[in-house]
């Protein structure tokens, strides 16, 4: 087992608002290998929350949970090395470009692995191989990461984190602010680097399409609980969605204007164009 | 003369590579234009050398007819605001009221004409009743409509928007673009910078950016119809017209593509 929430709810106390539940009764379990996880949800709901809790950045005010067998509580274990669950989980948080401060591009990603008491030629070298696994040649590592575009960005911070070797990737919307191609680029190295290492990765998105097209676990947070953990079909079919301040795919939306304007008969669950093509072609034939 | 006139502009941060090349622009008042491209194409650093932000290289720019320059950037930086992608860059204040009066104080209103304007415009975006309210405590949506409040009590008449709802949640973002329409409405001049699509939709036009030239500056639904300017400048078409542009000509299909389109351009 990876990582497991066991009723786990999380207490936030701010001034201004005083003590709130972000999180509650939380129920997961997450695999450690080959799990591809969409976590969805508007903004409040306690995905960040649940998300922090994923490499024990904050502990539960009540419940447990384990990740990799070390059991989190909200008291403080001395016997626990915390930096050791941290290298296990990386937490990648939204606009991680903004964490980037060394001069090159090989610093920046060698930062990570050299806390972890290796030789400066081994970080050398792990750089240089996560920076090709994010899909930039050895070119940019001599290179500023200020002058770099904000894909490139993001991508050179994914690296510092794929640079640490966790055995579990957590991303904070990687592909907000990235145009469609971008997006695409992004999503496919993700899904590649899922199927090629095993790693799980667990991503926090808005974008519904992405959510269809890419993943077959999805989880859904509303009002601090977790109110949906399945296939995102039989989500966009059981639930509602914009009750819950989400919205549906691109395609089903599209295909369910069809069937009202004109009275068809579409099935209008179709994951991408060609799909949703085919379904019209099939009923303009009947 | 066009409100906004954007004549020959070229930037670059270096000098090496130009960000924007020989740009022209005409920008008729109370337009609502979106402004696509992919992520360097110059769309960001358009919309700050017309807020005067960054200084052309070359060229000049014209706000309802005046000229701007270091003497008229502080005159002409009243009529036009921006709103930024992420709405925490943005946040000078302590409370929403003092944010809403920073632009205010450097303008130096008397006190009780700020008073009365912030009330005003607070009401106006709905977060009357946030006024004493931490920024930081607010949601995404709600950050953005305090920056715009901001912006109308300057009498702001053009406002520019960042990838404004680029973070918001699909819920905040749906209120914003509501509140844009509403802007629109009162006769602002808007100009959406954007990677959505289906946002794009909704402007009067569509400017778009490539590699630092204007691509294309066309009437919204003249420019979905040609599909090579899209794929030219690495850019989507919204999912109905893929689908509309797939599907056979034969006239059984003629009544959904017909559909398809209406769905596209539905405001």
């Amino acid at each position: 087992m990876g990582i497991r929430f066991n009723q786990v709810s999380y207490d936030y106390s701010s001034f201004a608002q005083g003590l709130y539940t972000a999180i509650k009764d939380i129920n997961l379990e997450i695999t450690e290998k080959h799990e591809f996880i969409a976590l969805v949800g508007h903004t409040g709901s306690g995905k960040s929350t649940l998300a922090k809790h994923m490499n024990a950045l904050i502990f539960p005010s009540e419940g447990n949970l384990e990740i990799f067998g070390e059991v989190i509580t909200a008291k403080r274990n001395k016997k626990i090395k915390y930096n050791n669950i941290r290298k296990k989980v990386g937490l990648v948080f939204q606009f991680p470009e903004y964490q980037l401060f060394e001069e090159t591009v090989e610093k920046d990603i060698m930062f990570g692995p050299m806390n972890f008491k290796i030789t400066q030629e081994e970080a050398k070298k792990i750089a240089k191989e996560s920076l090709n696994l994010v899909g930039l040649n050895d070119s940019y590592l001599q290179r500023n990461p200020y002058n770099l575009s904000g894909g490139e960005k993001k991508r050179v911070s994914i690296a510092g984190i794929l640079a640490m070797d966790p055995e579990i990737l957590v991303l904070d919307e990687p592909t907000s602010g990235l145009d469609p191609a971008g997006k695409r680029v992004l999503m496919n190295l993700f899904k590649d680097i899922n199927e090629k290492t095993g790693k799980t990765i667990v991503i926090i998105t808005h974008d519904m399409d992405l959510v269809y097209q890419y993943f077959n676990r999805v989880l859904v947070m509303n009002e601090g609980r977790l109110i949906y953990d399945g296939d995102p079909e039989k989500l966009f079919r059981e639930k509602d969605l914009f009750k819950n301040h989400l919205d549906y795919p691109n395609t089903i939306k599209v295909l369910k204007y069809l069937n009202e304007t004109l009275n068809l008969n579409l099935n209008i669950y179709q994951k991408t164009l060609e799909a949703a093509l085919s379904e019209i072609e099939r009923v303009v034939k009947e | 003369m066009s409100y906004i006139e954007v004549k020959d502009l070229t930037f670059s941060y270096n000098e090496k590579t130009n960000v924007l090349e020989a740009v022209n622009i005409n920008i008729e008042k109370g337009e609502w234009i979106a402004v696509l491209g992919h992520n360097g194409s110059g769309k960001s650093t358009l919309a700050k050398t017309l807020v005067g932000l960054l200084e052309p290289k070359e060229g000049e720019i014209f706000i309802d007819g005046q000229i701007l320059s270091e003497e008229s950037a502080y005159e002409i930086r009243k009529k036009i605001g921006i709103v930024f992608q992420n709405p925490d860059n943005q946040f000078v204040g302590v409370t929403v009221r003092d944010d809403i009066a920073f632009g205010m104080e450097n303008l130096c209103i008397p006190r009780e004409e700020m008073l009365s304007k912030i009330d005003f415009y607070a009401k106006k975006v709905n977060m009357l009743d946030f006024l004493d309210k931490e920024p930081a405590n607010l949601s995404g949506g709600q950050k953005q409509r305090v920056a715009i409040a901001g912006i109308l009590a300057m009498q702001s008449d053009i406002i520019i928007f960042d990838e404004a709802t680029s973070m918001l949640d699909p819920f905040s973002r749906e209120e914003l673009i509501k509140y844009i329409k509403t802007l629109h409405k009162d006769g602002l001049t808007i100009i959406m910078i954007t990677h959505d699509i289906n946002e794009a939709l909704l402007a009067d036009k569509i400017l778009v950016m490539n590699k630092g030239k204007v691509y294309a500056f066309e009437e919204t639904e003249t420019i979905m119809k040609k599909k090579e300017i899209f794929t030219d400048s690495h850019l989507e078409l919204p999912v109905s017209l893929d689908i509309a542009n797939s599907l056979e000509l034969s006239d059984k299909h003629k009544e959904i593509r017909e559909k398809l389109w209406e769905y596209a351009l539905i405001k």
